[in-house]
């Protein structure tokens, strides 16, 4: 029986990464088939092409774009410590006014929708704060102002002291990028379709998995809106189906889903927790 | 502060998160280019490595007060930009990116052509430039991670594993992987001196 290694099984070898049966198995096979002797090399290839692809240097002008982010968020920086002192019970941990920036800037790859509602909330903090600085000092000259000029954000207020409670389900639907809306459509009309929030499936509980709650305030924080209920389900991401919570949130027009990986809980940084959204 | 250039990394990043406003920015300088090499190589194109990096040093703006002394500064400051790469590669596999640059459609459309015959003749280097980032877009991303850093930084397996945060075993077995699995797509290049074919398809995501 001479039947070949597998590449994996050779790129293994090659590492010393085999449990010494199969090593030295390998090492016999080896020795006598130049097929499986050449894929080694061609394996040391893989790595040369790798080491050999050219990559440009720092560019004049990502160097400056950085210089230019640096000194915004000093800016931004500078602008809002005034306030921390005194708006203190109303900003959550990581004040948003210096993630502004680049909330905006990343528009085009993310969220139009979620970053809009986010800019308003820092519309709202961002303004507090620059009224709070002009009584405590002589009226720092905020930077900040320039994006708070756009008439089209929406104006209304995130209320950071909400009331109602965010209820959790378990559907144990595996949601995919295709079929988000429908899915979502599903849960929602089954949780809501006996008035109550009882879901077909598993239990129906109020209770949020642990983190999720976390993870509601952040998303709240941001965008001002409600999270009315929590799928604690799975996202088939590329690597295969991953825990996920899918949030819904309403605003005035109607419900819109977001889909977060757990580590939405820790909310440093929000933006890159969001997996997928969409609106029902 | 003129003295700054000269203060060791903990120092600034420690004046950063006091408050001082001056010091991030002689961290960032310092070592730009370095961060930059990582980026674009894991994201494989300039205006996606330039917004991953922006992203990323922002992050390290406004975590510096969390930075636990344990690690170099220069490691946690990579790991935040492979992060700022990974998010961005899961993403832009959930849901390609749009891109808005002439030169990003160019790439992608030659991408999309596999340059089978028409498409535009591209400087050898842009070539297997391409021919790597698509080769490794087939990867899941942890080994794709594992071997930039590896492979195609030159990175120690250790150095590796720390900015990865991961065992060293990890590390090999996340390179091995990739290797074998992108053992077909760059077979081409293995051997720089065999003049190439540029009209003959030759795709990453199409390997014959």
């Amino acid at each position: 029986m001479t039947s070949h290694p597998d590449v994996e099984a050779l790129a293994f070898f090659a590492e010393a990464l085999l449990e010494p049966d199969e090593e030295r198995s390998v090492a016999d096979h080896i020795e006598t088939c130049a097929l499986c002797a050449t894929t080694i090399d061609e394996l040391a290839g893989v790595t040369r092409a790798l080491a050999d692809a050219p990559a440009p240097a720092l560019p004049q002008d990502v160097a400056a774009l950085l210089d230019d982010r640096v000194s915004e968020a000093v800016a931004a920086r500078a602008a809002e410590a005034p306030s921390t002192e005194t708006t203190e019970e109303t900003t959550p941990a990581d004040a948003p006014a210096t993630v502004t920036p680049i909330h905006t800037r990343r528009r085009r790859f993310g969220l139009p929708r979620l970053m809009m509602v986010a800019a308003a909330s820092v519309f709202v903090i961002g303004g507090g704060a620059a009224v709070v600085g002009s009584l405590m000092s002589d009226g720092p000259e905020t930077g900040s102002a320039a994006p708070l000029s756009d008439e089209n954000a929406p104006a209304s207020a995130p209320d950071t002291a909400q009331s109602y409670s965010t209820e959790g389900v378990a559907s144990g639907t595996v949601y995919t990028e295709d079929g988000l809306t429908e899915q979502a459509s599903d849960v929602l009309n089954t949780a809501e379709g006996d008035g109550g929030l009882s879901v077909k499936s598993e239990e129906t509980s109020a209770r949020l998995p642990e983190g999720a709650q976390e993870c509601v305030g952040h998303v709240e924080a941001a965008t001002g809106a409600h999270v009315t209920l929590v799928d604690d389900a799975r996202w088939e991401g590329p690597e295969g189906p991953d825990r996920a919570w899918v949030l819904f949130t309403r605003d005035g027009e109607g419900v819109d889903v977001l889909v977060v990986d757990p580590s939405c809980a820790h909310g440093d940084d929000l933006d890159s927790s969001v997996l997928a959204e969409g609106d029902l | 502060m003129d003295g700054a250039q000269e203060l060791p990394d903990k120092e600034l990043l420690s004046r950063h998160a006091q408050g001082d406003e001056q010091a991030f920015a002689v961290l960032v300088r310092r070592h730009r280019e370095r961060l930059w090499a990582v980026a674009i190589r894991m994201m494989g194109e300039q205006e996606e490595a330039s917004d991953a990096l922006q992203d990323a040093f922002l992050s390290a703006f406004r975590a510096a007060d969390r930075f636990r002394g344990d690690s170099q500064v220069t490691t946690w400051l990579h790991r935040i930009v492979v992060n700022a790469c990974h998010d961005r590669l899961r993403r832009r596999k959930v849901r390609p990116a749009t891109p808005t640059e002439d030169e990003t459609l160019d790439i992608i459309s030659n991408e999309r052509l596999g340059r089978t015959g028409g498409a535009q003749d591209h400087a050898a280097q842009t070539e297997s430039r391409l021919d790597v980032h698509a080769a490794l877009d087939q990867l899941p991303l942890d080994q794709r991670m594992a071997l930039t850093l590896v492979d195609m930084l030159g990175y120690r397996v250790d150095e590796a594993a720390e900015i990865l945060d991961v065992a060293t075993g990890t590390v090999k077995s996340r390179c091995a992987r990739g290797r074998a699995k992108l053992l077909p797509s760059l077979a081409h290049l293995r051997n720089p001196g065999t003049p190439r074919d540029v009209t003959s398809g030759r795709g990453g995501a199409n390997p014959s």
